[in-house]
């Protein structure tokens, strides 16, 4: 193989694969690209044996073929390369030869017949989705993730489902760690053919990676088929092997309570919350809210370090509720919501308290007390 | 001055204490099969090498004339109560370490009960006359060197080591001796020529800390005579674990999980009796080989509940894939909190898990337990063993 590359082509797609290479796995050549030759330039494939990534970019051919290079190695050669025109050459004996007529790497590649085979999916249903509002979906729902050692789906993934009612269709994300839960919907017309499936269980990290492919703006093609989501942008294919387990029924832990609706400011509350939980620690993560008529108290004991004590204006008029929340998980969530002022919805100090922005009503965050 | 007080072969000593035939004799107490190990070996059975930990058909190879008796762990807690009591009348500051061992900061109490030397001999025939056992005490200005010296003159042994004699001790104190270096770190040490601990003194920080990690720093400080632990009463207990090592090797998962069963109930009665919960659970499992592997979880919402211990457990079992077949199995919580501590709830637990029913059959087994003993009540599932 012999091949002529830009630096602009290739270096934002080296950047990107990074955390997909950077993951340890039982193969050693996943910390390794595929560079292929194809009809028009080349293709790059890059897999955790989760995720699979494979792009294609312009680049003159002088010969075809195809190498398995070290990932960061390359990456970190062609940011500090001084010209746009890099050479890439495989010698023998996978022996890869990178340079200008100043400049010589000789790189030690692995043979790209190992290089696993990321799976080839056809005939796929797509749907499309405006990249930054994907984006803004996975922010939305990646916030919220259990402890590294849980291996349970629902933990571990992201649910993913398509709800198709009469007068819309929702592609909705939930995302859970036991304790809180993150709902995000995008809303499609009525007419758009959104294609119909069962709820799927998508690995987080796989959409984390997902999320750094995501651009500013333009569209991209989602889709789901034989166990696998595939996304698709501009020549870019990502590919994750979804999750098998189930996902808890959550419809019916949301419980919207009718009397207790507060508005709140929403940075003011995120700084009182920030404040509230400086003196949190590992054992004493929680910090009590005490709703009164028109008014919220909120304290923080650690009989470790101390306490502490705040309160705020609020419009309330029900049953005084005094409960504890851990506010790492309402600080999560506000800082994530977009709208200026938040409802926050309570039922008792028992019961999930529900919050999401004034107007855009498309992302619940849905948080579990503490028992005091 | 820190006292460290050692009861002498504590479990055998007991035995030959309730059954006057066993005295003199080498009373080897462990699980009664060739397959478990020593928990105590009497004097008399150490002078032909056995000590504890040992493998018990290694034991019966070494000594022919051992009488091997199974441990009564219930009998050994009750004396242990009745020392620890009397150690509290000394000072309040009293570290219990285990069943036989503890710690005593006496520096407050030389007005009222005397030096540091007469206290120890006091204590030594107290507890004579109170349970009629030898114990070792080691009397020292820092913890470590209690440690050390307790064990310096077993059984029956006083060691006394003075504030200005401290540099001198430590100079000559053989590296091996010092708590925390095992056999690998021993032989690390003495590759770099360090052989007693006042050698240490010819390294920089710096070396120290590359070649031995954290553990560098802490043997700098000992060898310059700092020991920063003090002597913590009331020492919570830092983990629970209940293990048995099987009748025979098994790669049968069914029969393993009945034995987490069991632990699980075991450790979680344990944990509520001491009003704590756990946040780590580990499964510890012992191949045919002697090879030892450990998994542990984390969980979000620490718990007390067997079923809860056995769920994840028995789910950590289900993840291993052991290539050769099991001889023991256990396991054990760590990450203990206070139940005062406000625990996160679960968004799902109610309705997914129905574990109320667990949490009262738990709590009513505890009740009958209480009552009636610990054979008074058992799970269904061991009906039959």
């Amino acid at each position: 193989m012999k091949i002529t590359i830009k630096k602009n082509d290739l270096l934002p797609v080296l950047a990107k694969v990074q955390g997909l290479t950077g993951r340890k796995t039982n193969l050693a050549i996943t910390t390794n690209l595929l560079i292929k030759t194809t009809d028009s330039g080349i293709s790059i494939s890059a897999t955790d044996l989760e995720t699979g990534f494979e792009g294609v970019y312009p680049a003159d051919v002088e010969s075809q073929g195809s190498i398995a290079i070290n990932s960061r190695k390359f990456y970190e050669i062609v940011r500090d390369f001084p010209s746009q025109e890099i050479s890439l050459n495989e010698i023998e004996n996978h022996w890869i030869e990178i340079g200008n007529e100043h400049v010589e790497y000789h790189i030690v590649g692995m043979n790209p017949d190992d290089f696993p085979e990321i799976p080839k999916i056809e005939e796929v249903e797509f749907f499309e989705i405006e990249s930054n509002v994907l984006s803004k979906m996975i922010e939305k729902v990646v916030i919220v993730s259990g402890a590294t050692d849980d291996k349970r789906a629902h933990i571990m993934g992201i649910y993913a489902e398509r709800i198709i009612k009469d007068k819309q269709k929702i592609f909705r994300l939930v995302s859970t760690d036991g304790s809180r839960l993150s709902k995000v919907d995008c809303i499609y017309d009525k007419n758009y053919r959104l294609p119909e499936g069962p709820g799927v269980i998508i690995p987080k990290k796989g959409l984390v990676e997902v999320n750094k492919f995501l651009d500013a703006e333009g569209p991209v093609q989602v889709g789901f088929k034989d166990n696998s989501l595939i996304i698709i942008k501009d020549g870019e294919t990502i590919i994750i092997r979804l999750l098998e387990g189930s996902f808890p029924e959550y419809t019916d832990i949301i419980v919207k309570s009718k009397k207790n609706n507060i508005y709140l400011d929403r940075q003011l509350f995120l700084m009182m919350l920030k404040r509230m939980s400086i003196l949190s620690s590992e054992d004493y993560k929680g910090v009590i809210f005490n709703f009164t008529e028109d008014k919220l108290v909120i304290t923080s004991t650690n009989p470790d370090i101390g306490e502490s004590k705040e309160d705020m204006v609020i419009e309330f008029r029900g049953e005084p509720i005094t409960v504890m929340f851990n506010p790492r998980f309402f600080i999560d969530t506000l800082n994530v919501l977009d709208d200026e002022k938040v409802l926050i919805n309570i039922v008792n100090e028992e019961k999930p308290c529900l919050i999401e922005g004034e107007k855009d009503k498309t992302y619940l965050s849905v948080i579990m007390p503490m028992r005091i | 001055m820190i006292l460290h007080i050692d009861m002498d072969a504590f479990y055998a000593s007991v035995e030959q204490l309730d059954n006057p035939w066993l005295r003199g004799k080498c009373v080897i107490v462990g699980g009664t099969s060739n397959r478990g190990v020593v928990s105590a070996a009497s004097y008399e059975a150490r002078k032909f090498g056995v000590h504890s930990a040992m493998p018990i058909f290694q034991a019966k190879q070494k000594c022919s004339k051992g009488i091997f008796v199974p441990p009564r762990m219930e009998r050994y807690k009750e004396i242990s109560k009745k020392i620890m009591a009397l150690l509290g009348e000394f000072t309040p500051l009293v570290e219990v370490v285990s069943i036989d061992e503890a710690y005593l900061d006496i520096s407050a109490s030389t007005l009222l009960h005397g030096d540091p030397e007469d206290i120890a001999m006091h204590i030594k025939r107290k507890i004579k006359e109170s349970v009629n056992l030898t114990c070792s005490i080691g009397v020292a200005p820092i913890k470590f060197l209690a440690k050390i010296a307790s064990d310096m003159n077993k059984p029956n042994g006083l060691t006394v080591i003075l504030a200005d004699d401290v540099p001198r001790f430590i100079d000559a104190l053989p590296i091996q001796k010092v708590p925390g270096v095992g056999k690998k770190t021993f032989r690390q040490l003495q590759l770099m020529g360090i052989n007693v601990l006042g050698d240490i003194n010819k390294f920089p920080e710096n070396t120290l800390l590359e070649r031995l990690g954290k553990f560098g720093k802490r043997l700098q400080e000992l060898a310059a005579g700092n020991d920063r632990s003090r002597v913590a009463p009331d020492s919570r207990h830092k983990s629970v674990s209940s293990e048995r090592t099987l009748g025979e090797d098994t790669r049968d998962k069914p029969l393993l999980k009945r034995y987490l069963l069991k632990q699980a109930e075991e450790v979680a009665w344990h944990l509520r009796k001491s009003g704590c919960r756990a946040r780590t659970i580990t499964l510890k499992l012992k191949h045919a080989d002697f090879r030892q592997v450990t998994r542990s979880i984390t969980i979000a919402t620490p718990t007390q509940s067997s079923k809860k211990i056995y769920r994840h457990a028995a789910s950590l079992l289900d993840d291993y894939k052991p290539l050769k077949k099991i001889r023991l199995i256990g396991v054990g919580v760590s990450g203990l909190i206070s139940r005062e501590v406000p625990v996160q709830m679960d968004l799902f637990e109610r309705r997914s898990e129905k574990d109320n029913g667990w949490t009262k059959v738990d709590q009513t087994m505890e009740n009958i337990t209480k009552k009636f003993g610990r054979d008074a009540i058992k799970r269904a599932t061991f009906g039959d063993e």
